[in-house]
């Protein structure tokens, strides 16, 4: 029986903002199983980003987690004070930024930036620290002299394995990947990607990879979930929801990416634009860029999340539906 | 027999360093960059960062001036510019349309001032409700309407997908017969991409014009072109009809650029990557084929000498000894 990692449930999170609250994440639930790829997908603003920061406990400023829980090694998240979430941030979940460049420290290097993160959170000694910093950039194949380099000495992709493996050192049970590759180029993301999924059959954490690139996650991913204006509207297996998507978003999606190979077709991505947060649509945030729009569709509150299958579930009226 | 809009023989473009450190040195963006664009016809330059694809578009808009080698639009080989209606003349026939539609746009000018200025400078408008006819011709093309909408607002109240119809929408003003698009959706959210891209096969039917599309995406190269070259390290490393090189790539740079882009639709079933490492400094590029070394089939003789890019048959052409 597949244990859970992490259940997420009815989890609202948002900024406050001068103009109002944004709920850039709404009412999410999904449950991660233990060892599982799983890949969120959606566009810029969706709140897939705030998702992961929401779960890691990051958020700041202005941000928060209005409600809902995150249920973790048998504990609330959500809920936890913060000096109690700490022992666990790294030690058991970790996080892969989205831009290298900017999350390395330009002033140290990488050696000490590795060493930084065993020592904030484990009793070693400094050559113990530095003795899991090497094993760890060869896990990612970066060899042990380019621990005194600094950040700008290596390339992006090399700067992007520094990162997962600065994430890895402590061997957590969960990664939170933010757009790890888009930065970078085809090869080197595969490359990575290839990494990632080596490293996980190794060690045997659980992966959340968040992207706008959903032809990327349908090849890497178990499960999907794909994310719309704070909202998930379709998740279930990575192959079923590309091979037969439900929700109409997830049908669009699917159609704005050109195929390599195969018949030339005219595809026609999904018309329109994203709805603005402080004044979402009243009900499925869809239908104003729908194309199988209904007068139901547009009664509040939207459809939630139903199972449409035996691990599928859709928010759609169309679709099984509690309508 | 078919016109040439475009075409480079032996095309060089160095970009000398000025710092002590490096001083007589330099960025070896283009080498013997040769090819030929119908009038008519799509090609798409294909590459990874720094493969100095921009820069060969930039060559040829002549935002800067090549070393050597031949430029030759519409039949007739580029000269100095010796006057500015020359070099008007010139860019009114040669558009390029940038990258980044969030800094190409001056925020502090209305969309009807920056969509007038090409009508202006070019001296294309007879009379103010001439222009204005125009104004409106040209939004209606890239489907922004009603032309009201927009003509009085700025580009910060648009969104990306409505900035990059704008940034197209001045491009296509001056009438030109050759446009250079330069990653114009990579920027944009993937649900809109198509929606760009599709209108930019539709602007190419309607005002006859030649593409240069310049693209890290095989498979977006495939949706918009009949042609492929594929550039890396500044040289082009195969040249052919979009369904040979993509359906049977010869190269095998272009090999690998395959094997590491996403293909869901062909079955899920992936092999490993052949070739890991990343594109070489263009400040010392490696002798011989600039290829060799993260080549899987490199023999003795491709560290020795370039290549050269070589007739196949059938309009093909390959950088590789080995073909």
């Amino acid at each position: 029986m597949a244990e859970t990692a992490l259940e997420v449930k009815n989890l609202s999170a948002g900024y406050a903002t001068v103009k109002g609250f944004v709920r850039a994440v709404d009412d999410v639930s999904f449950t991660l199983t233990k060892g599982e790829f799983m890949g969120i997908a959606g566009e810029s603003g969706c709140g897939k980003s705030t998702l992961a920061y929401a779960i890691m406990r990051i958020l700041r400023d202005r941000a928060r987690i209005e409600s809902g829980s995150i249920w973790f090694k048998g504990k609330d998240f959500a809920s936890l004070p913060l000096e109690d979430v700490e022992p666990h941030r790294w030690t058991d979940m970790a996080m892969v930024f989205q831009s290298a460049m900017n999350a390395l420290n330009p002033v140290l290097s990488i050696g000490e930036q590795l060493t930084d993160a065993v020592h904030a959170h484990r009793q070693v000694t400094k050559a113990e620290a530095e003795g899991m910093a090497v094993a760890m950039l060869e896990l990612v194949d970066i060899n042990a002299d380019r621990l005194r380099s600094y950040p700008h000495q290596l390339s992006g992709g090399m700067r992007q394995r520094v990162m997962i493996a600065m994430a890895l050192i402590l061997h957590p049970d969960l990664l939170i990947m933010d757009e790890p590759t888009t930065a970078l180029d085809v090869v080197v993301q595969r490359s990575i990607l290839e990494k990632i999924e080596e490293l996980q059959t190794k060690l045997g954490f659980s992966v959340i990879f968040i992207t706008h690139d959903l032809s990327l996650l349908v090849e890497i991913s178990d499960a999907l979930a794909i994310m719309y204006a704070g909202k998930i509207v379709e998740c279930g297996p990575a192959r079923e929801l590309f091979s037969s998507p439900s929700h109409p978003y997830t049908q669009g999606l699917m159609d704005s990416f050109p195929s390599l190979t195969g018949p030339m077709v005219r595809i026609e991505g999904i018309k329109g634009k994203a709805p603005d947060l402080l004044s979402p649509p009243p009900g499925c945030r869809f239908a104003p860029r729908c194309p199988k729009v209904s007068p139901a569709c547009l009664e509040a509150p939207g459809p939630g999340l139903v199972p449409s299958g035996s691990r599928r579930s859709c928010a759609c009226v169309l679709v099984g539906g509690d309508r | 027999m078919s016109a040439k809009a475009l075409e480079l023989r032996g095309v060089v473009k160095h970009f000398p360093l000025r710092s002590l450190m490096s001083y007589g040195k330099s960025v070896h963006a283009m080498d013997d960059v040769s090819f030929t664009l119908e009038s008519g016809g799509s090609l798409a330059l294909v590459g990874e960062s720094g493969s100095g694809k921009t820069t060969t578009a930039s060559v040829i808009a002549r935002l800067y001036e090549r070393d050597s080698g031949e430029l030759i639009v519409d039949g007739e080989p580029a000269k100095p510019f010796r006057n500015r209606s020359e070099s008007l003349a010139y860019k009114r026939k040669v558009q390029l349309i940038f990258q980044d539609p969030f800094g190409c746009l001056n925020p502090t000018h209305r969309i009807r001032s920056i969509l007038e200025r090409p009508f202006l400078i070019h001296g294309l408008a007879d009379g103010a409700s001439d222009l204005e006819a125009k104004l409106r011709g040209i939004l209606e093309q890239v489907g922004l309407t009603p032309a009201e909408d927009f003509l009085d607002r700025f580009p910060h109240e648009l969104s990306g997908g409505q900035r990059q119809r704008i940034n197209i929408a001045r491009t296509f003003a001056a009438g030109p017969s050759i446009v250079l698009a330069d990653e114009p959706t990579s920027m944009l959210d993937v649900s809109i991409r198509m929606g760009v891209m599709n209108m930019m096969l539709d602007l190419k039917e309607r005002n006859g014009v030649s593409y240069l599309y310049i693209t890290h995406d095989l498979a977006g190269a495939r949706y918009m072109c009949t042609t492929i070259a594929v550039m890396y390290a500044g040289m082009i490393m195969e040249i052919g009809s979009t369904e040979d090189v993509i359906g049977q790539a010869l190269h095998p740079y272009v090999k690998l650029l395959k094997s590491a882009s996403p293909a869901p639709e062909s079955g899920l079933t992936r092999t490993r990557l052949e070739a890991k490492g990343e594109i070489p400094s263009l400040i010392a590029p490696p002798v011989g084929c600039r290829f060799h070394p993260r080549c899987p089939h490199v023999r003795p003789e491709c560290r020795e000498a370039v290549p050269e890019l070589r007739d196949v048959g059938g309009g093909r052409k390959v950088r590789c000894i080995l073909v």
